[in-house]
C-alpha cells in the first residue's frame, strides 16, 4: 500500500531497510537538531550547489550535501530518514562543502547523524562499519590507529606487491626505521601505559565507548574489559 | 552665503558627482538654493564614466551619454557650484550652520553650507576575497562586469588571453554579495539585471558567441522581468543555468568551469572561453572616509546608516546631513535618481524650517 | 579613458591586494582572553619563531626548535620514511626536538570514519596531548594534515562552547592533567615552509628538472580555512602556499592541473572498506589528471591519506589500463632527498608502491647501489650486531 506520508516510496519496504512510524523519524531528526554543533552547522541554504559541485562523493555515489542541508532545513523527517540509510556513510568527510556562502557545513550534519545513527543502533550503521571493527579496536585499545602488522597482502591486495613484502619483512623493516618510538608493529609507534591508561579514562568518562555497545555488542564487551581491567590494575575508579 | 537669519546658511553641500549627487544637485538648484558640489576626481559622472560603463539599465542607453546630459545641465544651472579635484576633510557645526574644510588644487577652503547630501557612492568588490576560487588574479580571462563594460564601450569583446572573440562566455552571479563567510550577507540588486544585459550584448555583439549566466536567484524585480529576463532568453537565447560556480581552474587553453547541474542533481564541469565575474557592490573608500570626517554612523557593512527606514530613505544619524545613492547601500540608477530628489527635498526644507524659525 | 580596456584590466589583476574584512578577527584574542578568564593556559610559542601569513592577513607564529612530534598513525604505520624524514631534517637543521610516548592518535578516524566518538572525547584527547607537550615544554608540531585541520575544529568549538569546556576540564582533572591550549595550532608542513629557505641552503641534489604537481589537502586547507598559509608571492595569495613554497625554494618545477582543489578520494573509511571509491577519485580526478596536464616526474602532498590514497590506487588502476604511474610522497622526503637523506634509509620508499626509481634516477641517485647499502643495514640488524638502527647510522 503506497506511504500517504512519502508518496515517493511505493511499497513500504522498497528501500531494503525497515520502515518505522513517522513519529519515530521525528524523534530521530530532533536528536539531530538537539545537538550543541547543529545551530553552528545549519543555517539556511538557498540551493546554490556549490556544495554538490566540490564534493567528491557526488561525482560517485547516488549523494548530494545539498539534499542533506535541505531536508534538515525543510526538517522533512522522511527524506532525513532516507538519507540516514542510504546516503550519510557515503560522505568522504573531506569538507570541501564548507565552502558554502551562507556558512552551512552539510558534511557536519553528517557527522552528527552518523553519531546518531551509530547510537541508535541502526541496521545501517551496523552494516556501514561491518570491517571496521579492526580499527576501532585497534584505536580504542593501543593509542594508535593504524598499525604496520594491518599491511597484510589479504587485506589490501589492489595495494600492490609492496604490501607483501612489508608484511614479509615487517619485523626487520621496523627494526630499521631510525626514529625510537618507531620500532613497533602491534602499533604505529611506541605508547606509554600511562597514556593508554588516559586514553581508557577518556573513552569511558566521555560516552564514547559505550556508543560501540549498540554497534558490535562483541567489541564492546572486549575493550570494555581491557580497559576496566587495566583501570583496576592502576586503583583508579571510575 | 549668510542670509539676516545669520543662523541659518542657504547653500547645500552635495559631496561626490556621480548620478546620485548630480541629480541631488540638480533638485536642489531646481528648488532655489545654492548649491556647491565636491567630487574628488577631475570629473563628473561617478563610477559609470570613471569605469567607462557602455550602457545602462533597462534601455541600454549609452551611460556617456545618459550621464554627461545629466552634467552637461547641472553645469548650466544657476546657483551650481562644482569643485572638482577636491575632498572634505573636516566638518563640524550644527543644522543651518555647518563649516566643511575642503581641500582643493589650490589650497584648503573654508565652505558654509546648512545641509549636505552624501552621495559618495560604492566600489566593485574585489573578487579575489571571494569564497569560491573564481582566478581573477590567475586567469586573463577571468574578468568582471565592469571589465566587460569597458570592452563594450570600446566597441570589442576579446579574450584578454589571445585577443580572439570568445565562443563561449560564461557569467557567475553573486560574486561577493548573500556570503555570510565574507561578511557581505546582503543582494548587490543590480547584477542580475547588469549581467543579463550585457550578456544581450555580447550576444548582439558576437551572434556565434554562446553565453551562460550560472545563478543563484535572479533578481529580475518589477518591469526588469519582462524588459530584460524575458528577451534575454527569448530573443536572445542567453542560457541561464540554476547552480552557481564554485571554481574556475585552467585547461588547456580554456577555462574549466565547476557547478551543479541542479537538474540531475550532479557535479557538472564545462569548458569556457572566458568568464565574467558579477562583483557586488560595497561602499567607497569615500563613503567610508566621509562617514568619519562626518560623524555619520555606518551599518555593518560600512554603507551609510540610513536613519529612519523604510519610508524616509534619505536621513542619517546626524541631523542636517542626508545621504542618496549607493553610499546607502546597492541601488540602481532609478534609486540614484529618486534618492536625490528626496534627499534634496528634505536638505532644502530643513534649511527653510530652520530660516523660517530664526 | 581611452586606454586599451585590455589592458587596464590586466594592469589591475597583476597583484592582488586584500583588504581585511570580518574574516580578518584573530582568534589569538578569544584564546588569550579564555586564558585571562581563568579556563585554560596557553602554551605559548617560543621565542626562536618566523611569522607568516595566514588567509585573511592575519600573522602565525612558527616556532623553530624544541618541538613535540605529534606523530600520525597512518605515517608511522604505513609511511614511516614520511615522519622519519621529518626528524631527519630537523636534526639535519640542528634543532632539538621530543619524540614523545605520551601521544595518543587524535582519534579523528574515529570521529569522521565511523563517528564512534563524540565533541567530548576529541576535544579530550586533543588537550590531553597539549597537556602531555606542556609538560615536558616542548611546543606541538602536528604530523598529519587531518589532526591539524581535526584540532583547529575542536579549538573552534572550544572557543565557542563553554559548556563543552566544562565538560572536557571535568575529563582532564580525572586524568591529573591541566586544561592547554597552544597558541597556535602548527602542522610541519608550515614549519618546512617557514624553514625553506634554511633548508635550500643546505640543498646538494640538483632538483631543476624535476616536474611536480602538488596535491594539497582537504583538511589542511578547508578546516577553518582562516588559519592556513597564504603567500600574496606564491599563486598571487589565492591558493595555500604550502608544499608549493618549499618546492619551488628547492629550484623544482611545479605545475598546475585543472583538478588542483578536488579531494584525493581518501575518504577515511573508503579507502579500508568501500576502495572502489577511493581509487576512481584518485586515479581519475587527480593522477590520471595529472599526468595528462603536468606530466610531472613526482606529486607532492602534506597530509598521511593524501599520500595513502594517491600512492596505493595506482596499482590496480593501472591493471585496469589507466593512465597512471608517477610516484607520490610528502614533501618532506622530497625536502630531505633534496638535502642529501638516504632514499631508504631515511625516505623509506621501498614501503611505497608507485615506481619511485625513474625518479631518483633524474635526481642523480644510484638506487640500486642506495638499496644494497639498505640491505647491509639489514644485514647487520639480522646477524644481530645491532638490534635497531639508530640516528648515528643515517645522520649523515
Amino acid at each position: 500500500m503506497p506511504s500517504t506520508t512519502a508518496p515517493h516510496r511505493k511499497r513500504d519496504d522498497a528501500a531494503g531497510y525497515a520502515d518505522v512510524p513517522y513519529a519515530e523519524k521525528q524523534r530521530l531528526f530532533e536528536l539531530v537538531k538537539a545537538d550543541p554543533r547543529y545551530p553552528d552547522y545549519l543555517y539556511g541554504c538557498y540551493e546554490c550547489g556549490i556544495c554538490v559541485a566540490v564534493c567528491p562523493s557526488a561525482r560517485f555515489y547516488d549523494f548530494s550535501p545539498r539534499r542533506i542541508a535541505q531536508a534538515a532545513a525543510r526538517e522533512d523527517a522522511e527524506l532525513f530518514y532516507q538519507q540516514f540509510q542510504e546516503d550519510i556513510w557515503e560522505c568522504s568527510q573531506c569538507f570541501s562543502c564548507l565552502r558554502c556562502p551562507r556558512g552551512n557545513n552539510p558534511g557536519g550534519i553528517i557527522t552528527i547523524m552518523r553519531e546518531v545513527a551509530i547510537n541508535e543502533g541502526m541496521a545501517s550503521a551496523k552494516e556501514a562499519l561491518e570491517g571496521y571493527s579492526r580499527i576501532i579496536y585497534k584505536i580504542m585499545s593501543t593509542g594508535t590507529q593504524v598499525s604496520p602488522d594491518m599491511l597484510q597482502p589479504d587485506a589490501f591486495p589492489d595495494w600492490g606487491p609492496e604490501v607483501k613484502d612489508v608484511s614479509v619483512n615487517l619485523d626487520l623493516w621496523r627494526r630499521a626505521l631510525p626514529p625510537e618510538t618507531h620500532h613497533t608493529t602491534t602499533t604505529g609507534w611506541a605508547v606509554a601505559e600511562r597514556t593508554l591508561i588516559e586514553l581508557y579514562l577518556i573513552w569511558l568518562e566521555t560516552g564514547a565507548l559505550s556508543m560501540i555497545k549498540e554497534v558490535d555488542a562483541g567489541l564492546h564487551m572486549i575493550l570494555e574489559e581491557v580497559m576496566e581491567e587495566r583501570l583496576e590494575e592502576e586503583g583508579i575508579e571510575l | 552665503m549668510k542670509g539676516p537669519a545669520d543662523m541659518c546658511t542657504e547653500r547645500v553641500l552635495v559631496i561626490g558627482g556621480g548620478p546620485a549627487g548630480l541629480s541631488a544637485a540638480q533638485a536642489v538648484s531646481d528648488l532655489g538654493v545654492d548649491v556647491t558640489l565636491v567630487e574628488r576626481r577631475s570629473f563628473l559622472g561617478g563610477t559609470p564614466i570613471a569605469e567607462n560603463y557602455a550602457s545602462l539599465t533597462p534601455f541600454c542607453q549609452p551611460a556617456e551619454e545618459v550621464v554627461g546630459s545629466m552634467v552637461e545641465r547641472l553645469k548650466s544651472s544657476e546657483r551650481v557650484e562644482v569643485v572638482l579635484d577636491s575632498e572634505v576633510s573636516a566638518f563640524e557645526g550644527e543644522p543651518g550652520a555647518f563649516v566643511a574644510r575642503v581641500a582643493t588644487p589650490s589650497g584648503e577652503r573654508e565652505l558654509h553650507c546648512g545641509s549636505v547630501i552624501l552621495a559618495t557612492g560604492f566600489q566593485h568588490f574585489d573578487p579575489g576575497r571571494e569564497t569560491q576560487m573564481y582566478g581573477y588574479y590567475e586567469y586573463p580571462d577571468v574578468i568582471a562586469l565592469q571589465d566587460l563594460e569597458a570592452m563594450l564601450k570600446a566597441g570589442r569583446v576579446a579574450r584578454p588571453s589571445n585577443g580572439e572573440p570568445p565562443k563561449r562566455v560564461c557569467f557567475v552571479q553573486c560574486v561577493g554579495s548573500r556570503d555570510r563567510q565574507i561578511g557581505n550577507e546582503y543582494c548587490s540588486k543590480v547584477c542580475c539585471g547588469v549581467a543579463s544585459k550585457e550578456a544581450i550584448e555580447v550576444r548582439e555583439h558576437l551572434p556565434d558567441c554562446e553565453v551562460f549566466i550560472f545563478y543563484i536567484d535572479m533578481r529580475m524585480y518589477g518591469y526588469w522581468e519582462n524588459q530584460i529576463y524575458w528577451p534575454a532568453q527569448e530573443r536572445h537565447h542567453i542560457q541561464y543555468v540554476k547552480g552557481i560556480i564554485s571554481e574556475v581552474l585552467q585547461k588547456g587553453d580554456k577555462l574549466l568551469v565547476r557547478g551543479e547541474d541542479t537538474t540531475m542533481g550532479r557535479p557538472m564541469e564545462t569548458l569556457m572561453d572566458m568568464v565574467v565575474l558579477s562583483v557586488g557592490m560595497e561602499p567607497s573608500p569615500g563613503t567610508r572616509a566621509m562617514a568619519r570626517v562626518l560623524g555619520v554612523a555606518q551599518n555593518k557593512y560600512g554603507f551609510i546608516e540610513s536613519a529612519h527606514p523604510p519610508l524616509d530613505t534619505v536621513s542619517t544619524s546626524r541631523p542636517g546631513v542626508f545621504a542618496a545613492g549607493a553610499a546607502l547601500g546597492p541601488a540602481d540608477l532609478e534609486d540614484c535618481a529618486s534618492g536625490g530628489g528626496a534627499a534634496a527635498a528634505r536638505a532644502v526644507s530643513a534649511i527653510r524650517a530652520l530660516a523660517a524659525a530664526g | 579613458m581611452s586606454a586599451d580596456p585590455v589592458n587596464v584590466l590586466l594592469t589591475k589583476k597583476r597583484k592582488f591586494e586584500r583588504e581585511p574584512d570580518g574574516r580578518s578577527i584573530d582568534f589569538h584574542e578569544r584564546v588569550f582572553e579564555l586564558e585571562q578568564a581563568g579556563e585554560w593556559t596557553v602554551h605559548r610559542v617560543p621565542e626562536d619563531h618566523i611569522e607568516v601569513e595566514t588567509k585573511y592577513g592575519n600573522v602565525k607564529k612558527i616556532p623553530r626548535g624544541h618541538l613535540w612530534h605529534h606523530k600520525s598513525c597512518g605515517q608511522c604505520g604505513h609511511i614511516p620514511g614520511y615522519s622519519t624524514s621529518i626528524f631527519w631534517i630537523m636534526r639535519k637543521l640542528g634543532y632539538d626536538y621530543e619524540d614523545p610516548r605520551d601521544q595518543t592518535s587524535c582519534t579523528a578516524w574515529n570521529y569522521y570514519a565511523s563517528a564512534t566518538s563524540n565533541p567530548a572525547a576529541q576535544a579530550a584527547v586533543a588537550l590531553r596531548n597539549f597537556a602531555a607537550a606542556y609538560e615536558t615544554g616542548f611546543y606541538p608540531l602536528i604530523h598529519c594534515g587531518t589532526s591539524y585541520g581535526h584540532y583547529k575544529e575542536v579549538r573552534s568549538e572550544l572557543l565557542r562552547h563553554p559548556d563543552l569546556r566544562d565538560e572536557v576540564r571535568k575529563v582532564l582533572a580525572k586524568l591529573g592533567k591541566a586544561m592547554v591550549m597552544p597558541e597556535e595550532i602548527v602542522h610541519y608542513s608550515e614549519w618546512l615552509h617557514a624553514l625553506r629557505d634554511e633548508i635550500a641552503a643546505v640543498q646538494v641534489r640538483d632538483f631543476s628538472q624535476i616536474a611536480v604537481t602538488v596535491h594539497p589537502a582537504c583538511h589542511y586547507y578547508k578546516l577553518v580555512e582562516g588559519d592556513a598559509i597564504y603567500d600574496p608571492d606564491i599563486y598571487g595569495g589565492q591558493r595555500t602556499a604550502v608544499v608549493t613554497g618549499i618546492a619551488q625554494a628547492l629550484g623544482a618545477d611545479v605545475r598546475s592541473y585543472s583538478t588542483w582543489f578536488d579531494c584525493c578520494g581518501f575518504g577515511f573509511r573508503h579507502i579500508l572498506v568501500q576502495r572502489d571509491f577511493t581509487r576512481s577519485f584518485a586515479t581519475m580526478r587527480k593522477i590520471e589528471v595529472m599526468k595528462e596536464e603536468a606530466d610531472p616526474d613526482v606529486v607532492l602532498t602534506h597530509d598521511t591519506g593524501c599520500v595513502t590514497a594517491l600512492d596505493k590506487s595506482q596499482f590496480a588502476a593501472r591493471a585496469h589500463g589507466h593512465n597512471v604511474g608517477v610516484p607520490v610522497m610528502s614533501e618532506a622526503q622530497f625536502a630531505a632527498l633534496a638535502m642529501g637523506a638516504h632514499p631508504f634509509k631515511v625516505c623509506q620508499l621501498h614501503w611505497h608502491s608507485a615506481n619511485y626509481r625513474p625518479l631518483l634516477e633524474k635526481m642523480g641517485i644510484d638506487w640500486q647501489q642506495a638499496w644494497a647499502e639498505f640491505q647491509q643495514q639489514l644485514d647487520k640488524l639480522e646477524n644481530g650486531g645491532q638490534q635497531f638502527v639508530t640516528w648515528a647510522d643515517v645522520d649523515a
